[in-house]
């Protein structure tokens, strides 16, 4: 009697398997480009991962899950238009692609998708990314802008160098470790902001949220000028400054700080209406 | 004295008073007297004009900035010094912004809802004028405006509807807040971008719930 139930399970297993893969797409498009090509990848539902090729050349390979989804390509010289296509009775079950896509190091690429995740990695050409709930993250990225948009996504850049970083997320979790560049802006409603990194040299750093902390870790070494501001909340840090006395706000004990820290050398504001900000020291 | 030969006086009588014979002609005149005083009471109000108080330049450059990533300006425009707009700042001191900040959420909103019709034919096409009178008014933090777009999200995938819900509701919070603080210090920099991220973050809500991603 086991045995039976046994094997109408392996047989019920191997069916669905069999049906998935069926279901399953699976198609590759390969485009010739020049020197910084275009890519942009529209998906409703499902991942994007992007990672250089090793020669001028943009290769996409897509799954689809079913056949209420194809994909659409085109290519207009140096710019290539990759996009998810629902036919009538698709949901967001059924019309998920996936996408892995090689381009060109220097190439732009633009990557949108609801649900995720977008994955980009060791370019140097812009990155555009935007998912309501996606996961994102951007990876060894360097001379470059990179602007992110998510609703509740979590957000990880990891390793950005001389980049021009604006980062909008509504209530996702922003996580930045060693980026800097001359411009580095975050902004949220209630995500939590984390930074771990040493602000470069002279840039700009610009962290704000509604009601999301902010955590900012620094080396003994870092230069800043830095200014932290809680409206409702408490701020804390644990980095020997020297004090400023002239600020934009009325600085509060508790609520408000401003300091240099070295020589100065980027500039870095943190603000927050509720949250808490805490500075400290890597150990 | 004709009323004539008195209006072309005029310009001096308000300045210098003018002579017993014009003085004369205004005793026995309404019509030019009724234009004097009006005269005088809008040199009056004009000066409380000029001492109203002006957005700070970051909060036009800003919205400049915005309009410019948005698409909407495209090329640097160098003669630019302080404002995209500066009849309003003139005019209306610091409460004009509300306007360009609400007109950059319907913009950008009708912006990105023409801008890619796209190869997708899953939306009806009446659907962009539905949608439309989903963006908030000027000026305020239309809790109808939200249930149209939290309306249009349910239509398109139920499963969204909660995260869109409660971000809306977050943000709402925040500009709140973030406007508390502007009247409050109404000259305060960081107060009026602080407001300016919280319009930011809606419009992107918007931008995300009506157009490609869940198109």
């Amino acid at each position: 009697m086991e045995r039976s139930y046994q094997f109408t399970l392996t047989v019920a297993v191997l069916l669905a398997l069999t049906a998935l893969a069926v279901a399953q797409t699976k198609k590759e498009y390969r485009f010739n480009v020049g020197a910084k090509a275009t890519v942009s990848i529209i998906n409703q539902y499902g991942a994007v991962i992007v990672r250089p090729s090793t020669g001028n050349y943009v290769l996409v390979n897509a799954t689809a899950y079913s056949d209420k989804v194809e994909v659409d390509q085109t290519q207009s010289g140096n710019r290539i238009d990759v996009q998810s296509h629902l036919f009538d009775g698709a949901t967001p079950e059924n019309s998920r692609v996936d996408y892995e896509v090689q381009v060109p190091a220097d190439a732009s690429v633009t990557l949108r998708s609801t649900t995720g995740p977008l994955r980009a990695e060791k370019l140097h050409g812009d990155v555009e990314m935007e998912g309501s709930t996606a996961t994102v993250e951007v990876r060894d990225i360097s001379d470059s802008h990179v602007h992110v948009k998510t609703m509740n996504g979590p957000v990880t850049l990891n390793n950005i160098r001389d980049g021009h970083v604006e980062i909008d997320s509504v209530s996702g979790d922003v996580s930045l470790i060693s980026v800097s560049g001359p411009l580095v802006r975050v902004s949220s409603t209630s995500g939590t902001i984390r930074y771990d990194g040493d602000f470069g040299y002279a840039g700009e750093y610009r962290f704000n949220s509604h009601s999301g902390d902010i955590d900012a870790t620094i080396p003994a070494d870092a230069s800043v000028d830095v200014k932290a501001q809680s409206v409702k909340g408490k701020v804390q840090d644990d980095v020997p400054m020297q004090p400023k006395t002239h600020t934009s706000f009325l600085a509060r004990e508790g609520s408000s700080f401003a300091g240099t820290i070295n020589k100065a050398a980027s500039s870095v504001w943190l603000r927050t209406f509720s949250g808490r900000i805490h500075l400290k020291k890597r150990q | 004295m004709t009323c004539a030969e008195f209006q072309r006086e005029l310009p001096d009588f308000l300045e210098e008073g003018g002579a017993s014979e014009l003085r004369a002609h205004l005793n026995v005149c309404p019509i030019c007297s009724g234009l004097v005083a009006s005269l005088q009471s809008i040199a009056s109000e004009a000066r409380f004009l000029q001492d109203s108080a002006e957005p700070s330049p970051r909060v036009w450059n800003s919205i400049e900035i915005a309009l410019r990533r948005e698409g909407l300006i495209r090329q640097p425009q160098p003669q630019v010094h302080r404002s995209l707009f500066p009849f309003l700042t003139r005019r209306w001191g610091y409460a004009a912004w509300f306007a360009p900040v609400a007109a950059l959420l319907l913009v950008g909103s009708a912006f990105f809802l023409y801008q890619r019709p796209g190869k997708n034919h899953k939306i009806a096409d009446n659907s962009h004028v539905q949608v439309m009178s989903a963006i908030p008014s000027i000026g305020t933090v239309s809790d109808a405006s939200d249930e149209q777009l939290l309306q249009e999200v349910s239509a398109r995938a139920p499963m969204m509807r909660t995260a869109y819900e409660s971000n809306l509701r977050d943000v709402n919070a925040y500009i709140r807040d973030a406007q508390d603080s502007v009247n409050a210090n109404p000259n305060d920099e960081e107060a009026q971008q602080a407001l300016m991220d919280a319009y930011g973050q809606k419009s992107m809500i918007y931008e995300m719930a009506l157009d490609r991603s869940l198109q």
